[in-house]
């Protein structure tokens, strides 16, 4: 007597939970930063991901501020608190790989082929035989400019547009301006160095030796850092500290232009207002430097998963058959987050689109932005980060600032504080 | 004797069970990393790995420019802000206490909100206004007090300006409200002998209030003392991560991002913090010395 309820009850249980076993919601959480570019192109992702696999819900969090430190007390504390996927910079990402091993699942034994990855991406996420990211967005960078500005100072957009200019053109068309509007040519942010970073990067010239040791001492540095001392004492730079404030001072009109990559469209197009004024010309070139180009790259990031991650397998399937697969969805999704935010993939196969060669209206005389960057990011040269860039990007940043600002009296004097700078945060 | 003992133990359990869950919570978060930052101090990290470098923390303190100079900055925010804002609450404290009678509630609720506003939420509000083509610029140039706009947040020298002035906006009124209470709980007896005595306000105000408050005085020099010796959102938000190149890092900042940002290193991160600890306490034991013994003469 007493048997029969009992049992009763634990097969009603059964059936009460058997649906929910059957097709049991799961959940993946990413985290990335940039409502208008990461954020939406993640959760366009998951719309594509969702077509096969409705039951997955991908939870993408915007982390604003300081995601390195929340990654960092994660990774300290076992994993703890993270989400399973995250987005690196690719400057940043060495710094992880190096300090945490065992942090990310190495997506090579995953069966991820990296052929069909721009190469220059693979680099900094490849540790030996290793391989931990999926690579996402190209930072190949252009020279942004207001066309309106321009026609306000009596010159014409058209003898700029499409142009490979000198830096020392742009002075002049930067002098001009703000002779006639007022309106310094470039937003500027003082505390940052990736304008100076693109400049010196078009030469080729990179911020770390082979062996790892700071290379601050080259030529394209000083020309470029005496480039940008220039802009500075000519006013031709609106200085913000900060880059929400830097994209403030950009859509807020404060100066004629900036010098950025291509994932600044989807700041640029977040507001309406700068509609059909901005057109992009190659990034400029710096004269008197071996190997200067009129290309150059900033920024660019990359997938990582997470070993701590629970639902591991379902990250990587969920990256693998969006990010790193060929078919007519994917093409599809590629084609849209380069059309909606200006997110230029790095997975080759899918670069095909219609939209990576279309008219864009939303800029001055419809013009075909997106083929222009990747004509660009064809002649970037390839780039090498290592696990110290964030210091060093800090230490030269302060003492540019403090060049600018007079508080140091040279070039020579600027790398030596940078140098400094850099040994004591790190310990040497 | 038999009961009174077993009532004795009952009474010991008792009293232990109930002090249990704080003990417990208390060897957990405060002895167990208190006990463990010895282990951490000893050693230098870099992310999974660690070695044991001895006292290697603390030389490579000797040699960090720019810890000593965020130090410095503590000083410098610590010697300025305190006193401007002790001031400021102990003069808004009277005025509310004595001068105004009307709508006293809403201008000490008005005070004391932006100590328990979201400094996170604010500092957007505040970039903003401190822009160079910002509200505050635009209003001291539209009423002739500058030419030139000032770099509140580029500018080395006007960026910790910049930081003193939002410490102030934001603890004057927590600490006002303490002088509040100490004033009000000063008998009023004491004020009609002074004035049958015929001692004007300002005179009241020096000879009464102010020793009777230096209890007060006291508690608040040395909790801000110790909270700039902690400054870390005000620099890493509002002048962004201690920017400009620098020129406004403080110790905690400059912990923090050793920890948390550029180098994953806990065990000079612990390190720097026992300098920040040592320094805060013995700040502590000298302002209590100093006005302890004032508070004692003045009895």
């Amino acid at each position: 007597m007493r048997k029969v309820p009992k049992l009763l009850l634990a097969l009603a249980l059964a059936l009460a939970l058997a649906p929910g076993l059957a097709a049991a919601p799961q959940k993946l959480t990413v985290w990335c930063w940039d409502p208008n570019f990461n954020v939406y192109a993640m959760k366009e992702a998951a719309k594509l991901y969702n077509k096969a696999h409705p039951e997955v819900a991908v939870e993408v969090v915007d982390m604003a501020q300081d995601i390195e430190a929340k990654v960092i007390s994660g990774l300290q504390a076992g994993g703890a608190g993270l989400p399973d996927i995250a987005l690196f910079q690719d400057f940043r990402i060495e710094q992880f790989l190096s300090d945490y091993p065992k942090a990310f699942v190495d997506l090579k034994a995953q069966g991820v082929d990296y052929a069909k990855f721009a190469s220059y991406k693979v680099g900094p996420m490849s540790v030996g035989k290793s391989v931990y990211g999926i690579p996402f967005d190209t930072g190949s960078t252009g020279l942004w400019l207001r066309t309106d500005y321009i026609k306000a100072a009596g010159l014409d957009p058209d003898a700029y547009y499409g142009k490979s200019l000198k830096w020392s053109e742009v002075i002049k068309l930067g002098e001009t301006v703000k002779a006639k509007t007022g309106k310094p040519l470039l937003s500027y942010q003082s505390d940052n160095f990736d304008m100076l970073r693109i400049v010196v990067q078009s030469t080729g010239g990179q911020f770390f030796n082979p062996d790892g040791s700071l290379n601050l001492r080259s030529e394209a540095f000083k020309k470029s850092l005496a480039l940008f001392k220039e802009l500075n004492d000519k006013g031709l730079l609106y200085q913000v500290v900060g880059w929400s404030d830097w994209i403030n001072a950009i859509n807020s009109d404060q100066a004629a232009g900036f010098l950025n990559a291509i994932w600044m469209v989807g700041s640029v197009k977040s507001r309406p207002e700068n509609k059909g004024k901005y057109m992009v010309i190659p990034t400029p070139l710096i004269e008197g430097v071996k190997g200067a180009a009129n290309a150059s790259n900033n920024g660019g990031s990359s997938w990582y998963v997470f070993s701590s991650s629970k639902n591991q397998k379902l990250a990587v399937d969920f990256l693998k058959s969006v990010w790193a697969t060929t078919n007519e969805g994917t093409k599809a999704f590629y084609n849209e987050i380069l059309k909606g935010a200006g997110a230029m993939g790095t997975y080759l196969p899918c670069q095909g689109g219609p939209n990576f060669t279309a008219n864009d209206d939303f800029f001055y005389k419809s013009q075909p932005l997106y083929k222009d960057f990747a004509a660009w990011m064809a002649k970037v040269p390839v780039l090498t980060y290592t696990p110290n860039y964030q210091p060093m990007r800090d230490a030269v940043a302060h003492a540019t600032l403090n060049y600018f600002q007079g508080k140091i009296k040279s070039i020579d004097e600027a790398i030596a504080a940078a140098e400094a700078e850099y040994k004591q945060v790190m310990g040497q | 004797m038999e009961q009174r003992g077993l009532y004795q133990r009952y009474l010991n359990r008792f009293g232990w069970l109930c002090v249990a869950p704080s003990v417990f919570l208390f060897s957990l978060f405060m002895a167990y990393p208190i006990l463990s930052s010895l282990y951490y101090v000893t050693r230098r990290w870099k992310g999974m790995a660690n070695s044991f470098i001895g006292l290697g923390n603390f030389a490579r303190m000797a040699r960090d420019k720019v810890f000593q100079a965020a130090l410095g900055h503590n000083f410098l925010f610590m010697a300025v802000q305190i006193p401007l804002m002790v001031f400021l609450a102990l003069a808004l404290a009277a005025l509310l206490n004595q001068r105004i009678k009307r709508f006293r509630g809403p201008l000490r609720l008005a005070l004391f909100l932006p100590s328990v506003t979201s400094l996170v939420v604010v500092s957007v509000l505040f970039r903003v206004l401190l822009q160079a083509n910002g509200f505050l610029n635009n209003v001291l140039i539209g009423a002739g007090a500058i030419r030139e706009p000032i770099g509140w947040l580029n500018d080395a020298a006007w960026a910790k300006v910049t930081i003193i002035l939002a410490m102030t906006w934001r603890w004057t009124g927590y600490n006002m409200v303490f002088f509040l209470v100490g004033m009000q709980s000063i008998d009023p007896e004491i004020y009609e002998a002074a004035e049958v005595d015929g001692a004007p306000r300002i005179r009241q105000f020096f000879r009464i209030t102010i020793p009777l408050l230096v209890p007060v005085i006291l508690f608040s020099a040395v909790t801000s003392t110790s909270g700039t010796m902690q400054l870390l959102d005000e620099p890493n938000i509002l002048t962004w991560q201690g920017g400009p190149a620098n020129a406004t890092m403080t110790a905690a900042l400059y912990i923090y991002r050793q920890a948390f940002f550029v180098n994953a290193d806990f065990g000079y991160a612990t390190a720097l913090s026992y300098v920040v600890v040592l320094i805060s306490g013995l700040f502590a034991y000298i302002q209590m010395r100093l006005l302890g013994d004032n508070a004692r003469s003045a009895r």
